[in-house]
């Protein structure tokens, strides 16, 4: 064990050195997650704002109960709606707010609702009346609600009159009266079905904390490889036959390569989650859940690395393959996308990542207790674990292949 | 002709090491598969519905549900599901007709519909959404379930007779138009921006992290051993630069071709598209030598090399559209331009989503053929001093 010390040693010594580590360990991934976050805050920060206006040409009962819908909407969702005097301006405002890049002072509107004149008598006489709403085709989101609360509106004020004269149809001689009394006891009834808010926790981190845990996760997949392909760079400079000529054991040689990844690893990751927090404000959640994430991650990325080391014929050849491995398992794991986004076959795949279960570990942490990172701390172990099992024989011979 | 020579022998580095198509072509062509299928085309809120054991009438909800405009539905087993689906961020929102929803609702008793959603603004939104088509549905249950309390009829035929009123009273009507122009990006194909803007990333990021042959050249000797043949030290540096471009042009026109061939991409006018992608590399090479040069360890100019290969992709609009930087931050549009990524991006998106001609992008070949010149003038600078140094 003190040799594999000894030797671990050495290789960090030498590490420091030649600033190879620090600048994948620390400067690259840093050097990242601070463009990152300064490319997608602006989105992340910006507030979802609706605004409608209305032509009201029917000034009737109709168009009084249509602002008070639309007032349950200012209050619920913080849209502004206004009142203008012609259908043209409408028209212009929506078509203002659907170019995204119009000035932010030109008067601009996501929709439009039009309320022609006559419209309470029409609709009241039985004729029936026509609500136009006027959506912009490039506010999509505003869009569709206006067109919704149009819908629920009118499907709402039919509601009486279509229970009164249903409940009508079944009676044997409807006289006024009846359908009078009808009228006013359906009037008091309610819809029967109503809609109730259940806000799910969010457990996902926020995209400044994404980026930074995505690149470093991302980069520790290049900072540990630097332990496991030593083995393989003694071979090539000539050092692997003095060490082996010396009283050490190859499994001290192992060891010694792979406390080298693990210290790497781990501070590297530490130097990058402490950086991140204080410099871009990142939130990773409790401490205890990130250490044990991380050290999970580590373990993880030195069995997958392990693998690569041992089956690789030199130090080139184990670097591109190295290089492979963890890109294609990072774009899979989502580090530089979210990829609950692609869904489907992709989604599935990403989950025999170990970038994938350190991101949801994370975000897991961020929506419960410390104890909801559990399964992705054991299926990082797990990770670790078989691959570092079955490269271990592979790497006891390759030291002396 | 020894500057052929010199090309040559990097693009033949290149190409022996097989892992190098991964990285060149494989990884490239990988991503605008998973971007494509991730982002391209619909982008409509994805809205999740649970309505195992509620009966016809919970089935006849998530049927109007799905058939809302402008979200796309899905079918989920379980509320858990449902709710994790929502918290990791698969799901916009989700719905839960509860079990026993027909039944509750024919003993002319209400019912409650659960709405799960993150705490997000437009969260709000698709609850409006999913709230027309309870309304709708709600008005006919409202007049069945009033019917039946009058002791005339049973809740079946009531809610026939009430969806045949329904449709035949005149009511209020809303009718649906729009005005103005859909966002311009919604008329891309599903692989074009992907395609091009990852064209623009890996062709700059392979010259970042290809610096290292030249490193290595220098490692080796072999820059001093062609030094001490009759070979001008401008015939070595023209081979170096042509070598760069090569390996540029090689990787961009595999990914041009193959996600033409591969994924229908429209590259839009070839003369343009040519054009832009020829000064662009140009560029990125003379990058690539600049840092060949600088840089003393080939870990040192690949660790480098991927940092500013990405993240000058990032800044220059090969991660998050231009336009959108442009409507959400002026400021951080404005900086994004001193990245050629930039200025290349805005000339595909001219030609491929304008339908525009190399006449067009004048301005944007100008500005990469500035910014090629400029690192060229200094990598070659540079490089003359590392080799005869």
């Amino acid at each position: 064990m003190r040799t594999a010390l000894l030797i671990a040693r050495k290789d960090l010594r030498q590490r420091f050195r030649d600033r190879s580590a620090l600048i994948y360990g620390i400067l690259a991934p840093l050097g990242l997650a601070f463009i990152f976050s300064f490319v997608f805050n602006p989105i992340q920060n910006t507030t979802f704002e609706v605004e409608y206006v209305v032509v009201d040409e029917d000034a009737g009962p109709i168009s009084v109960a249509f602002g008070q819908a639309l007032g349950a909407l200012e209050d619920n969702l913080g849209a502004t709606v206004r009142q203008v005097d012609s259908v043209q301006k409408a028209e212009e405002q929506v078509e203002t707010g659907s170019d995204a890049f119009a000035g932010e002072d030109e008067e601009q509107a996501d929709a439009a609702f039009l309320l022609p004149a006559g419209l309470s008598d029409d609709v009241m006489s039985g004729q029936g009346g026509e609500m136009t709403v006027i959506g912009g085709a490039g506010s999509e989101l505003g869009t569709q609600i206006a067109y919704s609360v149009a819908e629920g509106f009118a499907a709402e004020l039919g509601a009486v009159e279509v229970a009164v004269k249903t409940a009508v149809s079944f009676e044997t001689a409807p006289d006024p009266e009846t359908v009078g009394l009808l009228t006013e006891q359906a009037a008091a009834t309610k819809n029967p079905v109503t809609l109730e808010d259940i806000s799910a926790a969010t457990k996902q981190l926020s995209a400044t904390t994404y980026m930074a845990a995505g690149m470093a996760v991302f980069f520790l997949f290049f900072t540990v490889s630097f332990g496991v392909s030593g083995l393989l760079e003694e071979k090539r400079i000539g050092t692997m036959h003095r060490l082996l000529a010396a009283p050490i054991s190859r499994r001290s040689i192992v060891i010694g390569k792979a406390l080298t990844s693990f210290a790497l690893g781990i501070v590297s990751m530490t130097i990058l989650v402490v950086a991140t927090t204080i410099l871009l404000d990142a939130d990773w959640g409790d401490p205890l859940g990130v250490a044990m994430l991380v050290v999970a991650a580590v373990f993880s990325a030195m069995g997958i690395l392990a693998i690569v080391a041992a089956t690789a014929k030199t130090q080139d050849q184990a670097g591109n393959f190295q290089a492979i491995v963890s890109l294609v398992l990072a774009f899979l794991g989502g580090t530089f996308f979210s990829i609950a986004q692609v869904g489907g076959l992709i989604t599935t795949l990403s989950l025999f990542t170990p970038h994938a279960w350190f991101l949801r570990g994370l975000g897991d942490l961020q929506g419960g207790e410390v104890s909801s990172v559990l399964p992705a701390v054991a299926a990082l172990l797990a990770f670790g674990l078989v691959t570092g099992a079955i490269a271990w024989p592979f790497l006891l011979r390759a030291v002396d292949r | 002709m020894k500057v052929l020579t010199i090309a040559g022998t990097s693009v033949r580095r290149l190409t022996r090491d097989r892992s190098n198509i991964f990285f060149v072509f494989i990884l490239p062509m990988l991503l605008i598969l998973i971007l494509g299928a991730a982002f391209g085309g619909s982008s409509d809120p994805r809205v999740g519905v649970v309505s195992s054991g509620s009966g016809a009438l919970g089935e006849d909800l998530a049927g109007r549900i799905s058939e809302v405009e402008g979200i796309t539905v899905s079918d989920w087993e379980d509320k858990d599901s449902l709710v994790l689906a929502v918290e990791r961020g698969q799901l916009e929102a989700g719905v839960v007709i509860p079990e026993g929803y027909d039944d509750t609702l024919r003993n002319s008793e209400s019912v409650t519909i659960e709405f799960v959603s993150r705490p997000d603004p437009s969260a709000e939104a698709l609850k409006n959404t999913v709230d027309s088509a309870a309304t709708e549905q709600g008005a006919l249950l409202r007049a069945a379930a009033f019917t039946v309390g009058q002791g005339t009829a049973d809740f079946s035929e009531a809610l026939e007779t009430a969806e045949d009123v329904a449709v035949a009273t005149k009511g209020l009507v809303i009718e649906q138009r729009t005005v103005g122009e859909p966002f311009a990006f919604e008329q891309l194909g599903r692989f074009e921006l992907g395609a091009y803007s990852q064209l623009l990333l890996f062709v700059f990021l392979t010259s970042m992290t290809g610096s290292a042959a030249l490193i290595q050249s220098r490692q080796l000797g072999v820059s001093e051993r062609m030094l001490s043949t009759p070979t001008p030290v401008r015939t070595i540096l023209a081979g170096e630069a042509l070598g760069r471009l090569s390996v540029a042009m090689v990787q961009g026109l595999l990914i041009i071709f193959g996600t033409a061939l591969m994924f229908g991409v429209d590259w839009g006018d070839p003369l343009g598209a040519t054009a832009t992608f020829l000064v662009f590399s140009l560029g990125a090479s003379g990058v690539g030598m600049l840092m060949g040069a600088t840089f003393k360890n080939d870990q040192q100019a690949g660790g480098i090399g991927v940092l500013v290969g990405i993240g000058f992709g990032a800044l220059g609009g090969c991660m998050l559209p231009l336009s959108i930087m442009k409507i959400f931050s002026p400021t951080l549009y404005n900086v994004a331009h001193i990245t050629p990524h930039a200025w290349g991006i805005e000339a595909f998106e001219e030609l491929i989503l304008y339908g525009g001609t190399i006449a067009d992008i004048t301005l944007e070949l100008a500005v990469l053929a500035a910014f090629a010149a400029v690192v060229f003038a200094l990598g070659a600078w540079r490089l003359r001093a590392a080799l005869t140094k």
